[in-house]
């Protein structure tokens, strides 16, 4: 059975009387401004304590755009208070941009895998009368049975004996794309990802507080970042101690774990090292 | 970065504008009531309350005082944007597909669509005073296109030419002394869903449906860049500091609810202006791109969707250190 405390967990809920709701507050010091709103959710019964926090910031601009800033609100904002209004205006998850290496390579590896098959189909289809790269059906001698005497004694010996050596070779056991030779997953993981791989590095014994702000700036002097991801926990948001970060190029890969490895950083000793790939 | 969302619209963005020193950005959907936002920290001025259809268009002038929009409803409307009142009510033959204040703001021009038994015209209004009565002045011109609708439109030099690009991929260059067409090129293939100026307004990049953005000279409309992608684009706009163009776009809106936003490619796309390559990219949307446009200071860009929302990017450091090897 759920407990009130069970819900707490989600919200601060400060009490379940609709009446006597605080009024809010509105607090700034030191440029920063703590809005406090109490609310009542009939849906729940319960109220709710919603907390926000504003950074004022000083800028010096034009005449015009202040006198712009300083514009009062009109038609659906009209009564809006000064500041951003939480119902329209909402900040974001972090993003980042994702540096695109080199073009070429990627398409050079789109194509690749086809190419792959193409050579591959060669091997796939041989007759067996007189070993020729076409379908036994399609075979110009197989009713001469002239093609199949220079090399075996009859059709059903030499069937057998082609059935064994066959299952030696991918020639008649079915392999998923992905798998065969060559082709080596690329086609699982999408274009592209092989190569950023090579210069994927995993840092972890990071501290619960780091940020991706934080680690950004902690890996970047070494070099460009293609990508990076901080591993957290998803119901509270703090880091669960790892982080995967992709490199442009491997010598700046290998230059931060020289210098990153046993480097102390927030109380904890980082551990840095190549990235493994999945499944390893 | 951590972007800004600005959730004023219902509907799917259909354009979105800064005003010449970006601190306002203008923001028109398939809804009603276009919104006016500050652009530093996402705050809404106001909407604009009067319009009864999907507003297509928005525009505003070089010194902020007028917003300009242009709406399905068959009516173009000029606003004042201190207060968000209508000053003027232009009825117009068909549905506004595209408006835009001259660089002096004494003329302005719109397109109508190919509906109502009616065909696509470009008109140019006069705007100096304008007031309740602009309804019921006569066009100063009016060119009538007799086969592919005004998709986009942009203002020449000196305010005496008119480029327009069409749903075929057309684009023209027109005369306004005389309306006569002084040349066109069909270097696209598919509509052309938007046109913006570099700074100097020399060059003009284009967004087509037939996936690729292109660079012109604005006096020539000599093709001079191209930029490849794999879906369709629907807005391009030129880095006002750095030699970058950002493409927004994706497949089809009608395709959109069958496809997940991994394979959707709804990012935004950087492309290097002269070597024509892609060096990044921002996620963001859960819809295609409908329009962007960068802040008049290069530092930032805001994107309209699909979806509804419209994201202001205040661009990273490493952006701005990013070099493009070559």
């Amino acid at each position: 059975m759920p407990t009130e405390s069970e819900n707490k967990s989600w919200a601060d809920i400060v009490d379940d009387d609709a009446g006597l709701l605080p009024a809010p507050t509105e607090v700034i010091s030191k440029g920063i401004k703590t809005m406090t709103e109490y609310v009542y959710d009939d849906e729940e019964k319960k109220t709710r304590k919603y907390v926000r926090t504003y950074k004022i910031e000083k800028r010096i601009v034009s005449k015009t755009v202040a006198v712009r800033k300083a514009w009062a609100k009109y038609g659906a904002s009209k009564d809006d208070k000064p500041g951003p209004n939480p119902a329209t205006t909402i900040v974001a998850e972090d993003v980042f941009m994702q540096f695109v290496t080199n073009k070429e390579e990627q398409d050079k590896q789109d194509d690749d895998p086809l190419d792959k098959l193409k050579n591959l189909d060669q091997g796939v289809v041989k007759c067996r009368y007189c070993k020729g790269d076409h379908w036994t059906t399609k075979c110009p001698y197989k009713d001469t049975a002239a093609g199949m005497l220079p090399d075996d004694k009859g059709p059903g010996i030499s069937l057998s004996s082609e059935d064994k050596s066959a299952k030696g070779t991918t020639a008649t056991k079915y392999i998923a794309p992905n798998l065969r030779d060559g082709a080596g997953g690329k086609r699982m993981d999408g274009g592209g990802k092989r190569a950023e791989d090579a210069c994927a590095i995993r840092v972890s014994n990071l501290s619960e507080n780091t940020q991706e702000s934080d680690l950004e700036e902690l890996v970047k002097p070494f070099g460009q970042i293609a990508k990076m991801h901080l591993g957290k926990d998803r119901s509270t948001g703090l880091c669960k101690g790892y982080a995967y970060v992709h490199y442009r190029s491997k010598e700046d890969a290998a230059k931060a774990i020289a210098a990153l490895s046993g480097h102390g950083y927030d109380h904890l000793i980082l551990s840095v090292e190549w990235s493994k790939p999945q499944g390893q | 970065m951590k972007p800004i969302l600005l959730h004023g619209h219902e509907r799917p963005i259909t354009q979105i504008k800064y005003n010449r020193e970006g601190d306002l950005l203008f923001s028109s959907a398939k809804d009603p009531t276009p919104n006016v936002w500050y652009s530093i920290n996402g705050e809404r001025l106001g909407t604009l309350n009067g319009h009864t259809g999907a507003v297509w268009t928005i525009d505003v002038n070089w010194t902020t005082t007028r917003v300009m929009t242009g709406a399905a409803d068959s009516t173009l409307r000029i606003w004042d944007c201190e207060t968000g009142a209508i000053i003027g009510v232009v009825p117009a033959i068909s549905a506004v597909r595209t408006c835009g204040f001259s660089y002096s703001a004494n003329m302005a021009v719109y397109s109508t669509d190919t509906q109502l038994k009616q065909q696509c015209e470009i008109a140019v209004i006069d705007v100096r005073n304008a007031d309740e009565s602009i309804g019921d002045a006569n066009a100063i011109l009016k060119i009538p296109i007799p086969q592919y609708k005004v998709t986009s439109i942009l203002w020449g030099a000196l305010d005496e030419t008119l480029i327009s690009g069409h749903e075929n991929g057309d684009i023209c260059l027109w005369d306004i002394r005389n309306g006569k067409k002084i040349t066109s090129v069909s270097d696209h293939t598919g509509s052309i869903n938007d046109m913006q100026f570099n700074k100097d307004g020399t060059m003009f990049v284009t967004a087509s449906k037939d996936n690729t953005a292109k660079l012109f000279d604005s006096e020539s409309l000599m093709c001079l860049k191209a930029y490849k992608t794999e879906r369709p684009v629907n807005s391009a706009a030129i880095s006002p500091i750095l030699d970058h163009v950002v493409l927004g776009g994706g497949q089809d809106a009608m395709d959109v609810t069958t496809t997940s936003t991994r394979v959707g490619k709804f990012d935004s796309r950087f492309f290097h202006l002269v070597f024509e390559e892609e060096f990044g990219r921002i996620k963001g949307h859960f819809g295609p791109i409908n329009s962007i446009a960068f802040h008049p200071d290069g530092k930032s860009y805001s994107t309209g969707g699909e979806d509804g929302y419209v994201r202001v990017h205040n661009l990273d450091p490493s952006y701005f250190e990013f070099c493009f090897d070559y």
